[in-house]
């Protein structure tokens, strides 16, 4: 991939009269990017399903205007939708364990909801789903709580069950009612794919009200068609806040299912992290979706992934989530050191733990964030 | 009694420099008659095996030209240099680098467009797999007659060895045969049968010839000008046979639809008497109606948001929009193959041929991991895809589809709607039958948070370019159309 950024050009003084236009143009070109450039540009990067869009939706809870009604109504249909594939690709996933596993009874549904399994099954399939009224929202419950679609779930690591599948299929009454209005907690759990590339522009107002740096806050998608179409935006970056969900050792990936998604994640974040357009960059590792590795762990151990399979458990319970934790992020630390040449050293590196469905660490997180970032300017600046 | 000094027998006749000149300008021809498409209309290279057959054909010829002209005494050359030695080139550059080389790219192209078009499926063996099994037995044979040292001075080999050597050459030209036999039921749309035929018209003349030269050779022993002049027939013959080269067909078409719909247009120029045809996509190219004709002015009748997208998307003119938004925000690979998807389900089913065509098209462009314009669908569906037993069914793209429409839905959908493009097929709906001066569309208010500018970033800081320009609707009504 070549290099598409422009290096620093420092523009020599003009000798004589003949390059006084020039140089009245290029001090307007620099005034004009210097105004551009006041606009700190961050880009969210990371595997598919990590976060990254969850982080991009509390950014604008929290700075810009939030959810209207509107936005919220325009969710209800999304929220539907994962409802229906959540309980098609469960009922599907147990049809196929049912064939293909040892002990095939325990995946086998009961005769009294099978031929719901096969309706909803097919509703799933279809381009246009049908409004969540109470009737299919019972017979999805009763499906639900069918004991060959909970060990199914149990084995969710092997098919591509979506995180929220437990909190939409725990909520489904309210879900269905008739004048259901998505809770701020519906939009943040609701799942969808980004394709392209989505953007807004903030600024994280403090409590004195004074208005500090304009953030440009740019979203992407994390499948591997996606990552191609990166490279347009990856000149004039002040920081890449990198995504990785460390719930998600076990899994693997959407678009290659044959692929582990930690060792994906390490691949991606070795590769962004040579970019030559990241030289100067800094870059803020959210290790997210905490909230699942801590009840993961406890089941499933760490080794099951390449990249951990010197893990060693110490204790158990609280003690261990953190040993867990600690693990983890001492292998990224590694990597990161791993892929830096001696001449990027002196960027900024942090990283942190994150739930982005927890609005309040995300706040949290962001203030550090903010705050480190600014710091980074007057440093630039020199004034540090 | 020819002297062991006559030209006939150590070569350098003037008919031999006559021949070789010949050779080489023939040669010459066939490098840019391959070389030119490419650089002048700045083709991107692709890759895979539609680039590589005919890069190999190229280069098989040129051997086996080379290994004719240094083995066969053309050239006063002292035999005692190691790089003269017989068996490099009449063996190792004849065999396998040359002839073989050439029907083995021939064989393997036949046996890829058998799986395709006969058996409807994609070629189970991956052709840089199939091309060197291919070549084994050349290269088997090439070694077992450099290792019993089976060529005498006069690089000739004896009759022993002569006719096992016909047979492979034959052998191979019966394999093409046979292979070109077993689709020439499919009626191809880029001729490739009539390149396989010519192809085999090609070689078998070439052995023809040979065998002849060489029995006269060994029949007449004695007589110079007979030598002399079979061997000047030999290399003209082959030098011309090379220049038939069909192989630049499937350069331009494969090179020519790589390239996204969405760049401009590109004349197929042949270089053999053929009137030049320009077209856009594969689907223009099929002679899929209406194809192409996006760009054509229609009415936009009232857009309701609250349709289904699915049935809006078949309204041209909210498609065209809607495809521009998806490209502004680095999304259009999605509705591009929902739009070549949907031409390929005007095919009507009583033709494969065709649709195997467009199937092919779409996943080389769309589905292969790597592609160009890669949609975004799950594990399961792109396998599928790539493991169908029919081509030709229409069904083949419905699962991708249905997940690729469902991400427009909740993702690009949303955000067009609020977006600069809706705004504009508005307007131009509503101006439509009254054609008024229009000052500025002055839009403000709640923005689309798709990008707002990424390829002009650097030159257009401050957004322009967003804006519609003021002028008369109709203008660019009239403008847009044209396109």
């Amino acid at each position: 991939m070549g290099s598409l950024c422009s290096k620093q050009r420092h523009f020599d003084k003009p000798e004589n009269e003949e390059n006084g236009q020039a140089a009245e143009i290029e001090r307007r070109i620099e005034q004009e990017t210097k105004a551009e450039k006041h606009i700190q540009k961050l880009l969210l990067l990371g595997t598919g399903d990590s976060g990254k869009s969850t982080i991009f939706k509390q950014i604008k809870l929290l700075f810009q205007s939030g959810f209207g009604e509107a936005e919220l109504k325009s969710y209800t249909s999304i929220v539907h939708a994962n409802v229906y594939q959540t309980i098609k690709i469960l009922h599907d996933g147990s049809k196929e364990l049912a064939q293909n596993e040892a002990e095939s009874s325990k995946y086998i549904i009961s005769s009294a909801n099978k031929d719901v399994g096969e309706r909803l099954s097919e509703i799933g399939g279809r381009l246009n789903y049908p409004q969540l009224t109470k009737e299919l929202a019972e017979e999805i419950g009763s499906l639900w709580n069918d004991p060959a679609i909970q060990e199914t779930y149990s084995r969710g690591n092997e098919l591509q069950v979506p995180d929220c599948a437990h909190y939409f299929m725990e909520n489904l009454q309210r879900l269905s009612d008739a004048n259901y209005l998505p809770t701020k907690e519906d939009v943040l759990y609701a799942r969808v794919r980004t394709t392209g590339v989505v953007e807004i522009q903030f600024s994280p107002v403090g409590e004195n009200k004074k208005s500090g740096e304009v953030y440009r806050l740019f979203d992407v998608g994390g499948q591997r068609n996606e990552r191609r179409k990166w490279i347009h935006l990856f000149e004039g970056v002040t920081a890449v806040i990198f995504c990785a969900a460390i719930s998600e050792y076990d899994q693997t990936l959407f678009e290659d299912e044959h692929k582990n998604r930690m060792m994906d994640t390490k691949e991606l974040f070795e590769w962004v992290l040579k970019q030559p357009c990241f030289e100067k960059t800094s870059f803020m590792l959210f290790l997210n979706k905490f909230d699942l590795f801590e009840k993961k762990v406890a089941n499933v151990p760490l080794n099951v992934c390449e990249w951990f399979k010197d893990y060693q458990p110490v204790s158990s319970g609280k003690q261990e989530v953190e040993h867990a934790y600690e693990f983890v992020k001492k292998k990224f630390e590694e990597l990161y050191f791993q892929s830096t040449s001696p001449d990027r050293v002196d960027r900024v590196f942090k990283i942190y733990r994150t739930t982005a469905l927890d609005q309040k660490l995300v706040k949290k997180t962001f203030k550090l964030v903010d705050e480190t970032l600014r710091r980074r300017n007057l440093f630039e600046a020199g004034l540090l | 009694m020819a002297s062991t000094n006559s030209c006939a027998v150590q070569g350098g006749c003037p008919t031999d420099y006559v021949a070789i000149a010949i050779a080489i300008l023939s040669m010459m021809l066939l490098l840019s008659r391959s070389v030119f498409p490419c650089l002048v209309h700045k083709v991107p290279r692709t890759n895979g095996s539609g680039f590589w057959f005919p890069v190999f054909q190229v280069f098989g010829s040129f051997n086996l030209l080379l290994s004719l002209v240094l083995s066969i005494n053309f050239l006063k050359l002292e035999k005692k240099h190691w790089w003269t030695s017989c068996y490099i080139w009449a063996v190792w550059f004849e065999g396998p680098l040359g002839f073989g080389l050439l029907l083995s790219c021939r064989i393997a192209q036949a046996f890829q467009l058998y799986f395709i078009f006969v058996k409807r499926r994609l070629p189970p063996i991956r052709s840089y797999v199939f091309l060197p099994l291919a070549l084994s037995p050349w290269i088997a044979g090439a070694a077992f007659i450099h290792a019993k040292k089976a060529m005498n001075h006069r690089c000739h080999m004896g009759t022993r060895w002569i006719v096992p050597v016909t047979c492979l050459h034959t052998l191979y030209v019966v394999a093409l045969v046979g292979c070109t036999r077993s689709i020439r039921h499919i009626e191809f749309k880029f001729d490739e049968l009539k390149d396989l035929w010519q192809g085999i018209l090609v070689s078998s003349s070439s052995i023809g010839v040979w065998v002849v030269a060489y029995i006269l050779n060994e029949v007449h022993d004695d007589v110079a000008w007979l030598q002399v002049l079979s061997r000047f027939l030999l290399l003209v013959t082959v030098s011309y046979f090379q220049l038939y080269d069909p192989s630049q067909a499937s350069v331009l078409v494969l090179a020519f639809f790589s390239m996204s719909s969405s760049q401009p247009l590109l004349a197929q120029i042949s270089l053999r008497r053929r009137e030049p045809s320009e077209f856009r996509s594969m689907g223009q190219a099929l002679g899929i109606p209406d194809s192409g004709l996006l760009f054509q002015r229609d009415p936009a009748p009232g857009v309701d948001s609250s349709d289904p997208l699915d049935k809006l998307l078949l309204n041209r003119r909210f498609r065209q929009s809607f495809m521009a938004f998806a490209d502004s925000c680095l999304a259009g690979e999605s509705v591009h193959f929902y739009n070549e998807v949907y031409e390929l389900g005007k095919i009507p089913t009583d033709d494969p041929v065709r649709s195997i065509y467009m199937a092919r098209h779409i996943i080389e462009k769309y589905v292969v991991a790597g592609a160009p314009m890669e949609v975004n669908i799950s594990y399961r569906a792109r396998q599928d895809i790539l493991t169908t037993t029919n081509l030709a069914d229409p069904d083949l793209f419905s699962a991708a589809l249905n997940e690729v429409m469902q991400l427009m839905k909740t993702n690009l959908a949303k955000d067009y709607w609020s977006s600069m493009y809706y705004l504009k097929l508005k307007e131009e709906a509503s101006a439509w039958s009254s054609c008024i001066e229009v000052e500025g569309i002055g839009v403000g208010g709640n923005f689309s948070p798709r990008l707002s500018s990424v390829h002009g970033a650097a030159d257009d800081p401050f957004h322009h370019d967003q804006y519609v320009k003021p002028g008369s609707i109709c203008n660019t009504l009239e403008r847009s159309s044209d396109t």
